[in-house]
């Protein structure tokens, strides 16, 4: 079990996502920077959509019960186990009554703690992810606050200290700024309401990334985008990633807690493989978009997976090494 | 539990500060021996004799055990591991080793001071590559 001490943000417990409920107007949830929550179950040979805690702001401090090896992936972040500091993207160790502090966060948004055998919360629709609208899923459906007790399933895998190479470096974008990150964007269903002028705002702007971003959606500032006439269509359904524009004329990326359904105007969807980028970008960052086809979605989609395919072969081999020896 | 790479440096520790040559063990699937070179038994204690803080014929190295590229830094920050001068704990990660997509660290082997971090960045290493050169703290005399 592990014991949390403090908490700073709206921490919560995300796996994969809860996908067959859609229909139902239950929307996905789950880790807004799914590839981070993948590499940190890889490392520890758990089922990739295992739960683990997505925590957005440092400090954070909880305290293992028991032997048990964990992995911190996701943003950058200064963390030490027992007074031992480990770098970034890192698989590690805790023996029983162990602290692990999460001191500060230099880049990213958010950080993820996976744990040998998974965050062992009840399943419910089909998944552990924490939907904080509809108040269930992760632990009672709520933020995590100090004093929580999180179970962890039982697991009697023992680790070495190893890390990964973060995705943030294997899938960099070359094009990449330091306070910038690039979003590659499919244009969507009323992206003609626009006229040139508006679309060349909407692809030309330095987007900042305004305080009012959350697990539901990035509220972006710029110059006004506004359709050619008012645009007004009924509630339709809308999927995490889908960039909207309200009557004021400023995007709104819907993320992974998004509702799946909204009637604004659509002008461009993230493709998936961006969708992780958006999830670590920061409040007050800025957002630029770069127009993609379905074709470089689908191309983009599959350096992510050849990302998780060599990391998963990678580990197969130490692991293989480790039995050997 | 599989023996780790911290285990054995300890019980080199152990078989140096005994007198004992050699030591043998046996798990399911897996047998380690260690053998202690007497001459360097020979020179440390005679070095430990004539005085009690740490002298300098008595760095340990920190080595690879893995083959891969060398990096003093996690390429996320900018400061290296350990830097010359900086007390660290036996077991503290002293750098990285690039293998693929793998991080395997150089763990130290013993408590004390860094002396200087051999290895460069970037370079080339193997299993046994000296990486950083420690001082050993001396049991009962640290140095603050």
């Amino acid at each position: 079990m592990i014991e949390i001490l403090s908490v700073t943000g709206p921490a919560s417990i995300q796996d994969l996502g809860r996908f067959d409920q859609y229909r139902f107007g239950v929307g996905t949830s789950g880790a807004m920077d799914d590839v981070a929550l993948r590499a940190g179950n890889i490392m520890l040979g758990n089922d990739e959509n295992a739960a683990a805690v997505e925590i957005p702001m440092m400090p954070f401090r909880l305290r293992f019960d028991r032997n048990i090896a964990f992995a911190l992936t996701g943003a950058a972040v200064e963390a030490e186990i027992a007074g031992r500091a480990i770098p970034p993207w890192w698989r590690s160790y805790a023996r029983a009554g162990d602290i692990l502090n999460i001191k500060a966060m230099s880049h990213g948004a958010r950080s993820y703690l996976a744990v040998s055998g998974g965050i062992d919360v009840p399943m419910v629709m089909g998944s552990r992810s924490t939907q904080f609208r509809g108040e269930f899923g992760g632990l009672h459906g709520r933020p995590l606050q100090a004093g929580d007790i999180l179970p962890c399933a039982a697991s009697t895998a023992v680790f070495g200290e190893l890390g990964i190479e973060p995705a943030g470096i294997t899938l960099a974008r070359t094009n990449d700024a330091a306070d910038e990150t690039i979003v590659r964007v499919i244009v969507a269903g009323e992206y003609e309401a626009f006229d040139a002028t508006a679309q060349d705002l909407f692809w030309s702007s330095s987007w900042t990334i305004t305080p009012q971003s959350n697990r539901y959606g990035y509220r972006l500032q710029g110059p006004a985008v506004k359709p050619k006439a008012p645009v007004e269509k009924r509630s339709h359904g809308i999927v995490p990633g889908v960039i909207q524009i309200p009557p004021n004329g400023q995007p709104i990326i819907q993320m992974r807690d998004a509702q799946t359904s909204g009637g604004y105007p659509k002008i461009a969807t993230v493709i998936g493989a961006d969708l992780w980028r958006v999830g670590q970008a920061r409040l007050g960052g800025k957002l630029r978009f770069e127009q993609s086809a379905y074709t470089d979605a689908l191309a983009a989609e599959g350096e992510m997976s050849a990302y998780l395919d060599r990391l998963r072969a990678n580990m197969r081999l130490v692991e293989e090494a480790r039995t050997c020896r | 539990m599989p023996i780790e790479t911290t285990d054995i440096a300890r019980l080199a520790q152990i078989l140096e500060n005994s007198g004992v040559d050699t030591i043998e063990i046996e798990e399911s699937g897996l047998t380690l021996k260690l053998v202690v070179d007497t001459r360097l038994r020979t020179a440390a204690s005679a070095s430990r004799a004539a005085a009690t803080a740490p002298a300098a014929d008595h760095f340990v190295m920190a080595k690879a055990d893995v083959a891969g590229h060398f990096r003093a830094a996690h390429p996320w920050q900018d400061k290296p591991f350990v830097a010359p001068g900086q007390r660290i704990e036996a077991g503290a990660t002293l750098g990285l080793v690039k293998i693929g997509l793998l991080y395997a660290p150089v763990v130290a082997p013993t408590a004390g001071v860094v002396d200087a971090v051999i290895a460069e960045t970037g370079a080339m290493v193997g299993y046994g590559t000296p990486i950083v050169r420690i001082l050993p703290l001396a049991p009962g005399n640290p140095l603050n």
